[in-house]
């Protein structure tokens, strides 16, 4: 509720809840985030997914956030989940306060006497409530479970109704969770009336799952459309938003430095090396030289000084650092330099995790190179081509607004870079496109071939190159 | 029954809402006040002229006479220009409620902490020789 108080009287606003923000926080950042801020105050929220999906961990997360000095929380349980089952497993959470339980946050199991008195009931117990306890927030678990109380439809509109405009008189934001499917949204009259409507998924991919957050509507709100994953960990939801296209910056201009890919006769194939903020796709088959490449560019990086990133998701750390170490170079300088090699198990990957996680990094550490190793790893972790292209797209224009220079690596099954679908949208995407090739049978004999550089001249040789002690180079 | 006589305690508020109607009804009433309700600016401005209370809060979207129009009247008319009146709205209004003559304006939803209080100081700021002027 916000007040004016006119000049000649002086009301401390202070008293009550007066400095409410407009928004309120749900207690997780990324959430915050997608919702564009946070919930809007004073809203009825309908928050659906199917058992198992979050609901609940959410509202929780929520409600323990919010909890504080001033009004109360009000929790009411129905006839879903017994009280004692729901904060039996409350307890296993890091947000879990047990301070706040029973003045902060209050539980109320009305499940009895909605069984016994019907849908109807709920309205009083709200009325009651209110006058008594003055909640800044009601959560009402499930809701849908009362809404199936209703013996009609008829009544279901009115009991909804009654409650909609008993929310909307008193100062409080709602939360009315419910085992709704997406069908639900256009019968329930509920979700007619929700200034806000969220719902968390679960999709099965093979061994494992895969948990989406998704904003359906958000009144008054500029919310990030689509699907989220998240996971659910002992704090709660850990949310990954999805990635978007960067606002190019007024008066952006690509940067006009060269800097050098660290491996000896490339930078005079380029042109005199990369444009710093260019992305590179270097594609071929195993064996060619890929990783070596990404190496050598990443440890040149370091020894300009430049914090780097390497994302490797081919060969464990172990691998990795013995093959550091075949280059004549010191991994533990080119660590003390600004080199982070980061390693997932493409086993365990899920792209919108990876993704979030890379961002983190650049963003804490200021990137300026970075090497992913491979991008087949994250299209295989990908289940949706068009979301991996939308992932790929905002990459490498994310990459392009923040000067970082990168180097995609790309495993091909021969010695062509075309005929795959992300390999091929890649390739119009990137602004540099190298192409390793190897063959041979009594001798390997190794090539790299630029097929691409955007605004410079480059080499169109066929140029063989030599994996030695050193790294690669390129032959005369 | 509504006093026909100065009440110190009794508040005027013009509100059709039935659930905001109860919540100011309960609150007010816990704190100490009688509470009149009218339905619209029109019944607002004849009871306000008949009980002068000792505070009038109305919603912007009335019938017959709005409420920024009623608190015009009510500047305008002698017995009652010196009853404090709060504007309590769902409109964003707090500008035209003050150029109306409201002495403060709260939005709505209701939240009991700061509507109770508001008036409290509403009515502990008004001048005692006014007050009592007011009901002689």
């Amino acid at each position: 509720m916000g007040i004016a108080a006119f000049p000649d009287v002086d009301i401390d606003s202070s008293t009550g809840d007066a400095e409410r923000n407009e928004r309120m926080s749900s207690g997780n950042a990324e959430a915050d985030y997608i919702l564009g801020g946070g919930f809007p105050a004073d809203s009825i929220n309908i928050i659906m997914g199917h058992p198992g999906s979050g609901k609940t961990i959410f509202a929780e997360q929520l409600i323990f956030h919010n909890a504080g000095e001033g009004r109360p929380i009000l929790y009411f349980t129905t006839l879903s989940e017994p009280l004692p089952k729901v904060v039996r497993y409350l307890q296993g959470f890091r947000f879990f306060d047990e301070m706040k339980l029973g003045t902060q946050v209050i539980y109320e199991d009305v499940g009895p006497q909605l069984a016994k008195e019907g849908a109807p009931a709920l309205i009083p117990l709200l009325k009651d409530a209110i006058q008594t306890l003055s909640p800044k927030i009601i959560v009402i678990d499930s809701f849908k479970a009362v809404h199936d109380l209703a013996p009609s439809v008829a009544e279901r509109r009115r009991m909804v109704y009654e409650m909609t405009a008993l929310l909307t008189a008193y100062g409080t934001t709602a939360f009315l969770l419910g085992e709704y499917t997406e069908d639900d949204i256009l019968l329930y009259p509920e979700f007619a009336v929700a200034d806000g409507i969220l719902e968390l998924s679960r999709r099965r991919l093979g061994n494992r799952d895969e948990r989406y957050f998704r904003v359906y509507k958000l009144r008054g709100s500029r919310y990030l459309e689509g699907a989220h994953a998240f996971r659910i960990t002992d704090s709660g939801l850990d949310i990954y938003p999805r990635l978007v296209s960067p606002r190019i910056p007024e008066g952006y201009e690509p940067a006009s430095e060269r800097i050098s890919m660290g491996v000896g006769g490339l930078d005079e194939m380029l042109g005199g090396g990369l444009w710093r903020g260019t992305t590179t796709l270097l594609g071929g088959p195993s064996g060619a030289g890929k990783t070596t490449i990404g190496l050598q560019f990443a440890l040149e990086g370091a020894r300009c000084g430049e914090p780097t990133l390497y994302m490797n998701f081919q060969e464990n750390p172990t691998q990795l650092m013995r093959t550091i170490r075949g280059l004549g170079f010191d991994l533990e300088e080119a660590q003390a330099q600004g080199l982070d090699l980061v390693y997932a198990s493409p086993v365990e990957l899920q792209i919108d995790s990876i993704i979030v996680d890379m961002f983190r990094r650049i963003q804490q550490r200021g990137v300026r190179r970075l090497v992913i190793d491979a991008l087949g790893d994250l299209a295989s972790a990908a289940t949706d081509p068009q979301r991996l292209h939308d992932y790929l797209y905002a990459l490498v224009q994310h990459f392009a607004v923040s000067t970082i220079t990168s180097v995609l690596n790309v495993e091909t099954k021969g010695n062509t870079i075309s005929g795959n679908g992300m390999q091929d949208a890649m390739s119009y995407l990137s602004d540099n496109v190298l192409l390793l090739t190897v063959e041979g049978e009594e001798r390997t004999r190794r090539t790299l071939r630029v097929l691409k550089t955007r605004g410079s001249a480059h080499d169109t040789k066929v140029r063989e190159v030599e994996i030695s002690a050193a790294g690669l180079s390129i032959l005369e | 029954m509504p006093s026909q006589h100065p009440d110190t305690r009794t508040l005027l508020i013009a509100e059709r809402d039935q659930n905001v109607r109860e919540l100011q009804q309960y609150f007010l009433g816990e704190a100490g006040f009688a509470v009149e309700f009218v339905d619209d600016g029109q019944a607002a401005l004849e009871r306000a002229q008949l009980i002068r209370p000792t505070l009038i809060v109305t919603e912007i979207l009335l019938p017959k006479i709005d409420g920024l129009a009623l608190c015009r009247r009510l500047r305008d008319d002698p017995l009652t220009r010196d009853i404090p009146v709060v504007v309590f709205s769902i409109l964003a209004a707090a500008g035209r409620a003050s150029e109306a003559g409201a002495n403060a304006f709260l939005r709505k939803p209701f939240v009991e902490s700061i509507f109770v209080t508001a008036i409290q100081e509403l009515i502990a700021a008004q001048p005692t020789g006014a007050m009592e002027e007011q009901w002689a």
